[in-house]
């Protein structure tokens, strides 16, 4: 019984079914979360403090650099009681490009779907091959599905230490600790950091001078691997970002002896960094916390947390919505939900029938459906569903209690859930149903790591779900999640070569021909589950007379940056924000910097380019965002 | 906005970027930067101030700083991840002035830079009131959306950042569109990079609803940059990265002094880089040469019948590959389609589809190549035989049967093709052999001419 706020119950055989008795079951005014904080309690307890206080600030960080995409974060920061009582995150920019699939050739969403996101550069390709083959009914061959394990294992090889170095790292490199933190700088220059023997950097003040941006060794050398993981990519895929090679049914990849061998001299060199960005990463929050323990607070939120799984059993993945549980739960990252750090569901049906998104404060109108009352398998959906709605653009003025983002809203269960690559580390440790590994196993509460020798010896890691998720935490856990996939990466390749042993060289299940007969022409729905950088990513997929009538992006930013909900929730970020402490020293209130913000907001890797979308129920409403949105013809 | 979009430019009598600036009028105001203070620069320095004693000057060249400011339109970054990937020139020995003649660069970058906020685009601003310290070029990554539509119903589609523009001197989200428009008269050179800020790509495909656009269209054909150079345009969906920084060093070389005039074609493409067809440098070109043809993904052959327009999209990237000479979309599988054209995506969709037009041309093919082909195993057969091989009338290799003795028909055939190959070379001038010892054994050739 994993659904709390829905009034979804199962039969002993694991359908869902609606309780009945209840009209409207999906009204937001019917089925609703407990919530602490109303945004009227909210905003009355601002006013009252705004009119006692003369040190509250209403700022506006417009754009926030270091993160890809477009993002501007409001804050109302009480400089005297050091605390951001107020958050509104941004996302401002908007392209349309589910707008563009309508009524296109199905065969067209890989490649234009790709575009959405440049920086994750290949996991749209892949989540719409996923969804495309899903509605068709095409089953990959086990090494189509164990390049797609290799390409993505790779990308995230690439993801990972841009974000930590070039990205969130500068905000712990000497020029900002210097000027913003400048109490910790004598500390820093004294500690002497627990992994010197592993990063080889003696002392905090050490190790914060290789991240200094640009000239710093670990922003160099995190530019570095980025490029050796990038070029992995490319020998499977031609083009990083946007592959060339994905295709419905499994990928276009010559796969030559070279190639797999190519990529296995790029991974050996991987391991040795790893090690160190491990050590990096845990020391980092053993600085802080050790500095100031409110630190543990930076960016804090429940542990409510959801992923869809990565990277497929080659043997289970058949690509149908029917058994998606079961060969769901055999990927190597298993999805699942984790609210307030209980671990509810592993069943990918259950992901997708409490997935939602609302629009009431994103510049779209609203337009929910019950065109579909239910999944193909009769389990309930929602109006709000990805399969139902048809959100139109409308850009309008920004207004805090109105519309104030392209962002919309997406929830599980009604409830605020934060995505990340940390989030898979949570979810497989916790789930213990990862595929058997020599390298990887999951403990319940831990995931534990044999990294393979490189020049450096074997060495074995563990990495601790923490007791409090904060920006230090995702910092950390990203680091270890560059060490998973590198391993999903190992394992991937090995099983290339099992299988090019086997004389199973076939990469994908149909040639063109084929695959342009094999488009339907009945009405199919599908959803693409797969993953990127920061966590979670669905197509959600409506098709019919051969064409995509209803397309659908939901990625991890998208949840993180989601603006508040119909119930007054903030969404991660803002809620992050809110809880984090103002620990700089803003005696002068003009030297206020906001890095503690930033370092919220930073650690979540956000992803902009991808996260605003527009989609829409058949191919009329393409006319009809025309004229609503524009107002000029 | 179904008009705005169709309409010739022959039959505006503004561009989209003059129509724009009339519709939001003048700007007088600008960020009072006492009364911000440090919010959002937490190194309370600027990326340009903690690189300004990086860089030392040159030797060559007149230029001592540029800056370059980097503004993201109808963009997914990934022409930003791009040029962090390029090696030949690499971003960060740019910014550091790690090669002789590379004057100091000051990128503005929202993905790359330490400050954030106002503070961010405080160069801008001197930019766009004349007051900045160099010269500065402008890039456009993604494409130009039509703000004049969303600027209408209030809002906008993409903005970086807030200015007090607004009527009464309110602080209002400014459209990367508005930034370029106001800081494309004075730029010393407007760089358009990717296919969307080229020539409008996939935001600007059927069917879009933001009237999506390339910055040529936006600044229309009579705009000169300051220095009197049109749009230049990188394109690619991505570009290669070093595409990209390649021209910029080349711009810089030829600034500097030292550098040819780079060449652009009638696009405003770098001449050196898209002047061929991808088709032209392709590995698997050869195999279009001889009639052969991939049939399912993942085959090695040509892949032109599996949906590939290489033959007629201009675009280096077998010959470059994607990141360090890695990569290149055919050189892995991958079918082109056409990504680095004015036509993409709408010209090249459905994808996975074999053009049309190749239909001539493959069938003309595999009739040369179906001579071509035999002709030229039979040759090789020979060539991978050495000549003691051939004396000894055995190969030693145990490995397969495969390179079996020539039958005596190939053996004649073999050694009337040696005859003609030797037609001009009897060796009967009377060359001073010298060192040659008597005793040595006549090996090497099957006919010693010496």
């Amino acid at each position: 019984m994993c659904f709390k706020t829905l009034p979804v119950e199962f039969d002993e055989r694991g359908n869902a079914t609606l309780r009945g008795g209840i009209p409207n079951p999906y009204d937001v005014t019917v089925a609703k979360p407990d919530v602490a904080l109303t945004e009227d309690q909210r905003r009355e307890r601002i006013e009252r403090l705004v009119a006692a206080n003369g040190h509250i600030k209403d700022l506006n960080m417009d754009p926030v650099t270091r993160i890809a995409g477009a993002l501007a974060v409001h804050v109302t920061a009480d400089t005297d009681k050091q605390a951001y009582l107020d958050a509104h995150a941004q996302a401002t920019l908007f392209r349309g490009y589910e707008v563009i699939l309508m009524g296109r050739d199905p065969r067209d969403a890989i490649f234009v779907s790709s575009r959405a996101c440049g920086v994750c550069g290949g996991v749209h390709a892949h989540a719409a091959a996923y969804a495309i083959e899903s509605a068709m009914g095409i089953c990959p061959p086990p090494m189509g599905t164990v390049v797609r394990n290799m390409t993505e294992a790779a990308e995230m090889g690439y993801d990972n230490p841009l974000h930590l170095y070039l990205l969130a790292g500068p905000d712990y490199s000497e020029v900002i600790l210097k000027a913003s933190n400048p109490e910790l700088w004598p500390k820093a220059e004294s500690w002497r950091c627990p992994n010197a023997d592993v990063h080889g950097y003696t002392t905090m003040a050490d190790l914060a001078a290789a991240l200094n941006p640009l000239t710093g060794q670990l922003y160099r050398e995190g530019l570095e691997f980025t490029r050796l993981s990038r070029e992995m990519v490319v020998l499977l895929t031609g083009k990083y970002p946007h592959p060339e090679n994905v295709v419905p049914g499994g990928v276009s990849t010559t796969l030559t002896l070279q190639t797999l061998n190519e990529f296995h001299s790029r991974l050996g060199k991987i391991f040795d960094y790893a090690q160190r960005m491990l050590a990096v990463w845990d020391d980092i929050p053993a600085f802080f916390y050790e500095a100031d323990e409110r630190y543990q607070f930076v960016g804090y939120r429940p542990t409510n947390h959801i992923d869809p799984g990565y990277w497929d059993d080659p043997y289970a993945y058949d690509a149908t919505y029917e058994n998606c549980n079961a060969w769901g739960e055999k990927r190597w990252s298993t999805p699942g939900v984790v609210i307030g750090g209980e671990l509810l569901t592993t069943r990918l049906t259950d992901i997708n029938i409490g997935w939602e998104e609302f629009v009431e404060h994103s510049y779209y109108e609203e337009s929910a459906t019950t065109r579909y009352e239910t999944d193909m398998l009769g389990n309930p959906i929602s109006p709000y569903h990805p399969w139902n709605k048809r959100t139109l653009p409308k850009p309008g003025a920004r207004d805090w209690k109105d519309k104030y983002t392209w962002a919309c809203t997406p929830r599980w269960d009604r409830q605020v859930v934060e995505a990340g690559c940390y989030s898979r580390l949570l979810v497989t440790a916790m789930a213990q149903k990862m595929p058997e590994s020599q390298f990887m196993s999951a403990t319940g509460s831990s995931m534990r790591f044999v990294i393979p020798k490189g020049e450096s010896g074997e060495r074995e890691v563990e990495w601790h779900a923490p007791v409090r998720w904060n920006a230090f935490e995702r910092n950390r856990g990203r680091a270890y999640h560059y060490l998973f996939s590198q391993l999903v990466a190992l394992e991937s390749l090995l099983e290339a070569y099992k299988l090019m042993k086997q004389g199973e060289t076939r990469v994908a299940a149909l040639n063109p021909k084929e695959l342009e007969r094999a488009i339907p022409m009945d009405e199919r729905r599908s959803v693409g589950w797969w993953g990127a950088g920061r966590g979670w990513l669905t197509h959600h997929l409506v098709m019919d007379k051969g064409k995509i009538t209803n397309y659908q992006i939901c990625t991890p930013s998208t949840i993180n940056a989601s603006p508040r909900d119909p119930w007054g929730q903030p969404g991660p970020y803002e809620e992050a924000v809110m809880n984090t402490p103002i620990i700089e020293d803003v005696s002068d209130p003009a030297r206020f910097t906001s890095i503690d913000m930033l370092r919220t907001i930073r650690s979540f890797d956000p992803c902009m380019p991808c996260t605003t979308h527009a989609y829409t129920g058949d191919g009329e409403v393409v006319r009809d965002v025309n004229t609503c949105s524009c107002g000029a013809d | 906005m179904a008009d705005r979009q169709t309409r010739t430019p022959r039959q505006q009598d503004r561009t989209p970027a003059e129509e724009l600036l009339e519709e939001l009028g003048p700007v007088d105001r600008y960020h009072d930067y006492e009364s911000l203070g440090d919010f959002g620069m937490p190194a309370r320095a600027m990326t340009d101030d903690l690189l300004s004693g990086m860089t030392r000057p040159g030797r060559f060249g007149p230029l001592e700083k540029v800056h370059a400011f980097w503004f993201a339109g109808a963009s997914c970054d990934g022409c930003s991840v791009a040029v962090t990937g390029g090696t030949t020139p690499s971003l960060e020995s740019m910014l550091l002035g790690a090669h002789p003649g590379i004057p100091r660069i000051a990128l503005h970058h929202p993905v790359l830079n330490v400050e954030s906020g106002a503070h961010y685009l405080r160069a801008a601003e001197q930019a766009v009131l004349g007051e900045l310290d160099a010269p500065y070029v402008v890039i456009l990554e993604g494409s130009i959306m039509d703000e004049v539509a969303a600027w209408r119903a209030g809002g906008y589609w993409s903005a970086q950042g807030e200015e007090p523009w607004g009527p009464d001197g309110e602080l209002r989200p400014v459209s990367a569109t508005e930034w370029i428009a106001r800081l494309a008269p004075k730029a010393a050179a407007m760089i358009a990079i990717g296919t969307c800020a080229t020539w409008g790509g996939v935001p600007a495909a059927e069917g879009n609803p933001t009237g999506a656009m390339s910055l040529m269209d936006f600044l229309g054909k009579d705009y000169r940059s300051v220095l009197g150079v049109p749009v230049v345009n990188v394109p690619g969906c991505p570009p290669i990265g070093d595409n990209f920084n390649e021209t910029v060093a080349a711009v810089l070389y030829f600034l500097q002094g030292f550098g040819p005039l780079p060449e652009f074609d009638e696009l405003g493409r770098p001449a050196w880089l898209f002047g061929e067809t991808v088709h032209r440098r392709c590995v698997r070109g050869a195999y279009y040469e001889e009639g052969v043809f991939a049939e399912e993904f993942g085959d090695p052959e040509c892949l032109v019948e599996i949906g590939c327009w290489g033959p007629v999209v201009n675009c280096n990237i077998t010959s470059r590959g994607m990141i360090n000479h890695v990569g290149g979309c055919m050189n892995a599988g991958g079918a082109c389609i056409g990504c680095t054209m004015p036509g993409f995506p709408d010209k090249f969709t459905p994808f996975y589809k074999r053009p049309p037009g190749s239909l001539a041309s493959t069938t003309a093919s595999r009739m040369v190549g179906s001579l071509i082909r035999p002709l030229r195993k039979f040759s090789n057969n020979n060539l991978n035989r050495e000549v003691r091989w051939d004396r000894q009338g055995a190969s030693p290799s145990a490995f397969s049967r495969e390179k079996s003795e020539p039958s005596a028909l190939a053996d004649v055939g073999h050694r009337f093709y040696d005859k003609v190959r030797r037609a001009n070379d009897t060796g009967r001038n009377d060359a001073d052999v010298w060192g040659k010892r008597d005793e040595a054994p006549a090996g090497g050739s099957p006919n010693p001419r010496v």
